[in-house]
Order: structure tokens, then sequence, then C-alpha cells
């Protein structure tokens, strides 16, 4: 689970950031409007490097290229489109065509930035919490799985230096096939003590009462009346940019011909909207950070 | 009937067509988001059975040692390119049956990207894995299928046919700009590498391990009477 820092978004209820993030990358995955798309993108990143600090540049660094390629590889396939930059293996290479893979590589990047917030927000715990009452048992696997992961591999380990100590290992200069075999009987082993552990469990579980009645979730999360605010602001804020799409302001078309919805009228109203919505987590961190600081400068 | 045979009824002749004919309407890259839904759809019916099956506590702790150790053999293998994760998943399969092998394919892939990312590819990655799951369960059941040999052959066939292709369909639908037979071509040509390196691995896997780990899962199976296909008719019966 990535490791998030002090974020003041992550602490409102469950509900709230998974509908922030279902709305913020379904809005970003289908709109390609350039406007609308740069505005995301330095939203997502703010709150991205918000949340990660200077890590969070790894992941830039590793997406920009592919976001590059995609950009210049889209006039190779797709040759439409009235500006020709230059002629390239006999064919031509056009502006619009090469803005149309930027904009698919941008959205591209928004969702990859999306994504990388909500992992750090939308914790196992948060996400077993929310789902809890609507798939109970698919929850419960999910916790179990989450506890087992950890606790496997230190099994693993385990395993591996006792064989170690038998002289039955494999150091870092053996062959590849020899690390594949013991890899497996490692593998072996660890599945026949896991599912002895696990019949152990399964009869705890139910002579602690599996099965009856509610279960309760380990994160006690209640909407509180700031919960709802947030949900209201959130709500009112995507009807406004949800409305004025549908009306057509995020239409974009890059070939044959660039048409882009202008951005003037009540459109602004629209992506006005927008740009609140996407700044809302980043803004709420920061209130939070600036009211700590002048806190603790108050002691 | 049952509530989720209608379910499943309502989610394939309505809810999908439905997400095709909204998703065809509209222009612009909808296709990203019309294929993912689709995708959840689909698994829908199988977590929604699981649910109202009520799996009892034993049930449960197995299929979650198991996608554990799925995921975890994802994950901490130290060997580059090596991932067992499809055989134990086919394994899982095998012993336990179809709507098993599905679950701890797409519980695995799920629970693994929470310590990874979840990303675009999450709904894609257990349609995959869940499939690998499936598919083992379904075709691979047969004793003579059950021999090493066979199922290598039916691991690597079904990687490199079903379960690879599976997962690069996600990278068509985020990464090409347009959707070109070339374009869709060279995505699963540049994925046929990993796919067959994968496919290699699932192979290698299940012509070491499987005897031994089939035979142990068959013991605790009869000896737990866990996941047995005869007691779960037994439950539906006690249930209607």
């Amino acid at each position: 689970m990535a490791e998030g820092r002090r974020d003041a978004f992550s602490a409102f209820h469950p509900a709230v950031n998974f509908i922030f993030f279902l709305i913020a990358i379904g809005f970003g995955v289908v709109v390609q409007h350039p406007v609308y798309l740069t505005a995301g993108l330095l939203g997502a990143a703010a709150y991205y490097f918000l949340l990660y600090g200077k890590k969070g540049a790894k992941l830039l660094l590793a997406l920009l290229p592919v976001a590059c390629l995609i950009a210049l590889f889209n006039p190779l396939f797709n040759t439409r489109g009235d500006v020709v930059l230059f002629l390239l293996f006999g064919r031509p290479y056009t502006l619009e065509a090469l803005l149309y893979g930027c904009a698919v590589g941008g959205m591209l990047l928004l969702m990859m930035l999306w994504f990388g917030c909500y992992s750090a927000v939308m914790t196992g715990d948060k996400f077993t919490s929310l789902f809890g009452n609507l798939i109970p048992s698919l929850s419960l696997l999910l916790v179990m799985i989450f506890r087992m992961v950890p606790e496997l591999a230190r099994k693993g380990r385990q395993i591996t230096e006792a064989r170690k100590c038998i002289g039955k290992g494999t150091g870092a200069h053996s062959r590849y096939r020899d690390k594949a075999k013991e890899g497996l009987t490692v593998l072996g082993c660890l599945t026949a003590w896991s599912l002895e552990g696990s019949i152990v469990t399964a009869d705890s579980m139910k002579s602690r009462g599996y099965g009856c009645g509610k279960r309760t979730s380990f994160r006690l999360s209640r909407m509180t009346g700031r919960d709802w605010g947030a949900l209201f602001v959130m709500a009112v804020l995507a009807a406004g940019f949800l409305t004025f799409a549908a009306m057509g302001s995020t239409e974009a078309a890059f070939t044959p011909k660039l048409s882009f919805a202008a951005l003037q009228g009540w459109n602004i109203l629209g992506f006005a909207a927008y740009c609140l919505y996407l700044l809302l987590p980043a803004a709420i961190h920061i209130e939070e950070a600036l009211r700590w600081r002048a806190w603790k400068s108050g002691i | 009937m049952k509530r989720s045979a209608i379910f499943t009824l309502i989610t394939l002749f309505v809810l999908i067509p439905l997400t095709l004919w909204f998703g065809m309407q509209l222009s612009g890259r909808w296709y990203y988001l019309t294929s993912t839904l689709i995708v959840v759809e689909i698994m829908i019916p199988f977590f929604f059975s699981f649910e109202e099956r009520k799996p009892q506590a034993r049930e449960l702790a197995v299929i979650a040692v198991m996608s554990a150790i799925a995921a975890v053999s994802r994950m901490v293998v130290p060997i580059p390119n090596f991932k067992p994760i499809f055989a134990v998943i086919m394994i899982s399969g095998i012993a336990f049956g179809p709507q098993t092998g599905f679950l701890v394919g797409a519980m695995s892939a799920f629970a693994s990207n929470f310590f990874a990312s979840q990303g675009p590819w999450t709904p894609w990655q257990m349609m995959a894995y869940g499939v690998a799951g499936l598919l083992a369960g379904t075709l691979a059941r047969g004793r003579k299928m059950k021999k090493p040999l066979p199922l290598a052959v039916f691991g690597f066939v079904s990687v490199l046919l079903v379960i690879g292709p599976l997962l690069d369909l996600s990278s068509v639908f985020t990464m090409l700009t347009e959707i070109t037979w070339a374009g869709v071509l060279s995505v699963f040509g540049y994925g046929l590498t990993v796919n067959v390196s994968q496919g290699i691995s699932t192979a290698v896997t299940l012509l070491l391990v499987s005897k031994p780990l089939l035979q142990m899962l068959e013991r605790i199976r009869v000896k737990y009477g866990i996941l047995d296909q005869r007691s779960f008719e037994a439950g539906k019966g006690d249930a209607q």
C-alpha cells in the first residue's frame, strides 16, 4: 500500500474519497478538449505532488516518455490533417495528428496521476469499510488477503533461510535453473504450511461466531457534517461541469480539422466548476497544512 | 429462479448491450470507459453468486490463502521474468473448480494492486487472471489433463492465446490513439515477448509443482470437505 503523507482529504469519509476519484477519473478518460485536459493535468499533478512529495517525480519521469512516444507515433498511423509538417517515408506527418497524439498521451498521464492519488488515499482498509455491507464476503476475503501477504512473504523468507542452513539454498551466483527450482520448492512448502494454518484460522473464526450477525469494520467511519458538506460541494460542481459537457462545452475534434468548443459565454462557468472540482483535494490539504502551521507557531 | 441467475441474465442481456449501445452513440474516446464497464459487468455475476452462497469460514480461508500465495508469487519472487502467478491460479482452479479459480485469480490481481498501484489496468487484470482460473477449472479437470505435461502445454497455450491478449487489450484501449487493425496488431506483437516469457514460466511451474500441489490441495479438500462440488449442491438444496 502506497504510503501517503499526512493528508487532510484522506481524513474524509471513504465514500467522499471514492466518489471524488470516480468522477475525476471517469471524466478525465473521456474528455479530450485541450483546455480541460491541461487544467486536469495541473490539478491532478498538484495533488499528486502534495501526496508523494519528491518521490512523485519518479512516476512522472517514467510516464512522460510514454506520453511523448504516443504523441510522436500517432502521425505515423494517422495521416489525416491539413497542415503537413514534413514527409516521412513518403507519408505526410501532420500537425493535427501530432496534436491528437499529444491529447491521448495527456489523457494517459492524467489517468495515471489520478490513479496514483487514488492508491495513496483509498487504502485497503478504507475500501473494505466502504464496501463491507454491499459485499461482506468479498471484502472479508480482501482483508484476509491483505493480512496474509506480508505474513507469507515473512514465512517465505523463513523457509529460504532454513533451507540455506541445511545447505540447500541458492546463492546470488547460482544458475537460473537452480534458482527457479529452489523458488518452486519454497512455494510448495509455503502452500502446505499456510493451508494448514488456514484451517485453524477458519475453525477459530467459526468458534468466535463468524456468520452470525453483521460484521464490524476495523475503520470507524461515519458521515459527519464536514463530509456531507464536501459531498454537497462536489455534487454541485460536478453537476455544473457535467451539464455543460452534455451541452457540448467539451467538444473537441483533431483530425481532419482542429475544432474545439469555444471557451466563452456560459461555457466558462462549466470550466470554472471543473477547475474548482480538481483543486478540491489539494485545497483541503493545503488549508489543513496552513492551519496546522499557524497553530504550531502559536504555541 | 435464484436471484443470482436472474441477475446474471439481466447483466448479459440488458446491462451489457445497453452499455455497448450507449458507448457507440458517443463520439470521442469513450471506448476505454465502455470496454472497462463491460469487463466489470461481466465479473459482477461471479461475485454476486459468491456473496449469495454465504461461503463458510473454511472456504473463505482457503480461497484467501490461495489468492495471497498468488499475489505474493507475483510480487516477491526474486527471479526476473519468472512469475508463477498464473500457475498458482490455475492449480487452484483445477483443485477447487472454475468458480473458485475465477475468484482466486480476480482477488489476487485486485489485492496485489493495493500493494503496487491501482490503475486503468485493474479491472482487466482481474478479468484476465480470473479467466486463468476459470479456464483451468473447466478444461483441465479431467484425469488425463491433470498430468504435469498436458497441464504445462495447457498453461503455455492459454497464457499465450487467451490471458496475455486479454491483458494487452487494456493497453489497446488506453495507449492507442485510434483503434485500427495495424495499431491493435502492433500492440499484440509488442506484448508477445512478455506473453511468451509468462507462458514459459507458467508451463515450467506447472511441470514442476502441479503434482505435489494438486495432491496437497486434494488432500485438504477431502479431509476437511471444503469447496467440494457435491457439498455446494447440497448447500444449495438446503437454501431453497
